[in-house]
């Protein structure tokens, strides 16, 4: 016999919910730790004589004196700090070395100093991107840069068919950004078939290329046959079969097993067994933006001709996603809030930092990101921003890891974006001086 | 020995005017297009294919394969640096799309590891990689830091990266410590980078060299279309030995794949009324995109025309060796079939019209067959 106290709670140890007011300083920390260490920087370069700076070992003196400097308390964060200072000095006296034969050394201090400005500049901006009690939201940067991006890849409305009009008016800019939001690179996590019928998850390359053969197969020879809803109405129809006809025993058994479910969040149905046929809902969706065209036949029956863009179901899913943002899965809801706060960081560094600063890789360093993103997607969760559910966004490093390595982003789309979002910026901050 | 690659490649010609003739009948029995006079040009675009192909000895096929498709793609050297140049070179910006969808279509046996299933992000994390560090180079151990503990790495990924320094021909060298700062223990850890004729070829674009400091950097241009530009060079001076580019069915993808961009080559563009609402689809440019009839990408119409293509761009790719590997097996026939879907972002559909985007493979195909029907015409 156990003489063990059993628990009657089934919280996992430190999982407890966390508030805007838990989360918020920890997003400051490192942040607060990083600007003065910039502006010490500067303050150093600016009091330094030009001449000195030809010599480096000068500036690795300065480094050692300022480290001993340090009295921080908690290890990470003097780890963090001795890092931090390390990286800019080293960048520094890289530059120095490599410009100072080309270059009066007058002007690189400038631009030394003109390049510590910036980031500074950039700093600022991310410390003071919201206020700790959200008073006047409206007026901060984490509040209109979600809305921004939201409006434009993870859309609100009342109901499905304006979020899917917004989505769509955006697609032709940003149809690739619409699309990497609903693929999760930690796809091999998400059950297709998940017991909880709400759950939903991202879309796997083998889905991707399922719904794409939906798409041609609509387009190009579908069968007809009665609307159920509908007297007088015929629906395009294809065969479940025909979609996996392409592929190889095994693969794709997963999803030919759970289509039932993936069409659900396409729109589609199953009729008959065999049919694969647009619900009613993404009929009349569908016939609003002509992707289906009623044609009359000499019956007097009237056909429901489609007529698909590539984006058209795809879009369906990501509008479904957006208005079920409470059942995402929890590989999406790491995704896509972790794509959210990429987006806001790059989109400030784009507008505040210059092409050529120097200093530019140490805020796209992994090591950086890791300290300032996790607690950006965690404050990005809450109501008033995406409105999803914090409790599932991972903590584990190992994780992160995972899932921040690839925000050095292959996709051109993101690029163009993350430019959009800089100019955006620019423009806000104008409109606020000017208020 | 020559009479006999003179007769396969005749018969290669005659089972694919055949084709051509099966296709014009099946296309008869349907009317899928929407497009008034869509359907009598893919006909007639049928008719002329079954006119001027197997002139010449199959001069336009000649042509478009061996001078277009294997420049570009697989060039016919036994060099690796060399193919590898060539590749790179004929890179564009739409090109990487049907490079991309090569790679994440069909080259699942070999590329696994790569680019498809579980492992998708592994041919990114290689470019993370060396992008992160300044001397052009990636260690093992930074490997598998992105994998989980470096200091313990999972058995699959130790085998991983061996697999794909392999798939990419990379270079290692090992740098023994004889006490770790850890554990104080010997440690051995292996830099990996490419070989050197193909770092000086990498210089020319993809990297930033600065010789004061003697760092390297890999510049913007530097993405995961480099390496699959080394996978692709790989597998055209390996050519005649299957086992090292992943056997029949890479051969069966790589040959079907080629196929499509032949056969989307030649298909006419469709003049599309002026009060069509394609025309007004912000996805559709006209300047950038053409409309082609859909009809071809019916089964009944692509099957005959499919199967005989696909054996002539593997006889010309890899000669008897790959011919002989495509059998109509149920397995390759499901291959090809999905490859009929495959090229979707240069292929695609926009308000129910199958729209090509012109992009450079597709423009010089054509042009050679348009120049070599025009001069017959004028002959």
């Amino acid at each position: 016999m156990s003489y063990k106290k059993k628990t009657t709670r089934n919280v996992r140890p430190g999982r407890k919910r966390e508030k805007w007011t838990d989360i918020l300083p920890r997003y400051l920390t490192f942040l607060t730790h990083m600007r003065p260490i910039l502006r010490e920087t500067r303050r150093i370069i600016i009091d330094l004589d030009a001449d000195l700076l030809l010599d480096t070992e000068i500036l690795d003196k300065i480094r050692e004196e300022e480290e001993k400097r340090n009295f921080r308390k908690v290890r990470a964060l003097s780890e963090f700090s001795a890092m931090y200072r390390s990286n800019i000095y080293e960048i520094i006296k890289d530059f120095l070395v490599k410009y100072r034969n080309q270059i009066p050394i007058i002007d690189i201090k400038d631009y030394i100093i003109e390049f510590l400005y910036e980031s500074v500049g950039a700093l600022n901006v991310l410390s003071h991107i919201t206020n700790p009690d959200e008073a006047n939201l409206e007026n901060t940067y984490l509040y209109v840069l979600t809305k921004f991006i939201e409006e434009r890849l993870f859309s609100r409305g009342r109901n499905l068919s304006i979020i899917y009009s917004k989505l769509l008016g955006y697609s032709s800019d940003l149809y690739d950004c619409q699309r990497h939001m609903l693929q999760p690179h930690t796809y091999y996590r998400e059950k297709l078939e998940s017991s909880d019928l709400f759950e939903i998850p991202g879309i796997s390359p083998k889905v991707y290329n399922i719904i794409n053969n939906v798409t041609s197969l609509f387009n190009l020879d579908p069968n007809f046959g009665e609307f159920p809803e509908r007297e007088n109405q015929e629906l395009p129809m294809i065969l479940k079969s025909e979609v996996f006809d392409p592929y190889i025993d095994s693969i794709a058994n997963a999803e030919e097993e759970a289509i039932e479910q993936i069409s659900e969040r396409f729109g589609l149905r199953i009729i008959d067994g065999i049919f694969l046929v647009p619900r009613e809902d993404l009929v009349d969706l569908l016939a609003e933006n002509n992707f289906l065209r009623k044609n009359s036949q000499s019956d007097g029956k009237v056909r429901l001709i489609p007529q698909l863009s590539n984006e058209s179901l795809f879009l369906y899913y990501l509008a479904f996603a957006s208005q079920r943002r409470g059942f995402l899965s929890k590989e999406l809801i790491n995704w896509i809030s972790m794509n959210f706060a990429f987006l806001i960081y790059m989109g400030i560094l784009k507008w505040k930092l210059s092409d050529q600063n120097i200093f530019y890789p140490i805020f796209k360093d992994l090591q950086t990101n890791e300290k300032i993103l996790p607690y950006l997607m965690k404050l990005l969760c809450f109501p008033n921003y995406l409105g999803i559910d914090k409790m599932k966004i991972r903590d584990s490093p190992q994780y992160r890891k995972e899932i921040f390595n690839f925000i050095g982003s292959q996709i051109d789309n993101l690029k163009d974006f993350i430019s959009e979002i800089a100019e955006f910026c620019e423009k806000f901050d104008k409109e606020r001086k000017n208020n | 020995m020559e009479s006999n690659q003179e007769s396969t490649w005749h018969e290669l010609l005659q089972d694919f005017e055949k084709g051509l003739d099966k296709a014009i009948v099946e296309l008869d029995k349907r009317d899928v297009e929407n497009i008034p006079g869509a359907k009598e040009a893919l006909k007639q675009r049928l008719k002329n294919m079954r006119l001027h192909f197997a002139k010449n000895n199959g001069e336009i096929f000649l042509k478009s394969i061996d001078d277009k498709i294997q420049n570009a793609f697989f060039p016919n050297t036994k060099d690796f640096s060399e193919a590898f140049q060539k590749i790179i070179k004929s890179r564009t910006h739409e090109q990487d799309f049907i490079i991309n969808e090569l790679l994440n279509g069909f080259v699942a046996s070999k590329a696994k590891a790569v680019a498809t299933g579980t492992q998708g992000p592994v041919i990114d994390r290689m470019v993370e990689a060396f992008s992160k560090r300044n001397d052009f180079h990636i260690i093992d151990h930074q490997f598998y830091a992105m994998f989980g503990d470096p200091n313990k790495p999972r058995h699959y990924i130790k085998s991983q990266l061996e697999e794909l320094v392999k798939l990419f021909g990379l270079v290692s060298k090992e740098l023994i410590i004889e006490k770790d700062v850890r554990k104080s223990e010997v440690k051995i850890f292996t830099f990996y980078t490419f070989p050197e004729k193909i770092i000086k070829i990498l210089e020319e674009k993809y990297l930033i060299l600065d010789e004061k400091l003697e760092y390297t950097y890999v510049s913007e241009a530097f993405d995961r279309n480099v390496f699959i530009c080394m996978f692709l060079a790989n597998v055209a001076i390996n050519r005649d030995d299957l086992d090292k580019i992943g056997g029949s069915y890479t051969l069966n993808g790589i040959s079907a794949i080629f196929a499509l961009i032949l056969l989307l080559s030649f298909l006419p563009k469709l003049s599309v009324d002026e009060t069509n609402p394609i025309l007004n689809d912000p996805n559709y440019n006209a300047d950038t995109m053409s409309v082609i009839p859909k009809s071809w990408m019916m089964r009944q119409v692509l099957e005959p025309l499919f199967e005989p293509l696909i054996k002539i761009i593997a006889y010309r790719l890899g000669g008897g060796l790959w011919l002989s590997k495509i059998i109509a097996s149920d397995i390759n026939k499901k291959i090809h079939n999905q490859i009929r879907f495959l090229l979707k972002d240069v292929n695609k559909w926009v308000l129910g019209q199958l729209v090509r985007v012109e992009i450079p493979i597709f423009v010089e195909i054509s042009n050679i067959f348009t120049e070599i029907v025009v001069g017959y015409d004028e002959s």
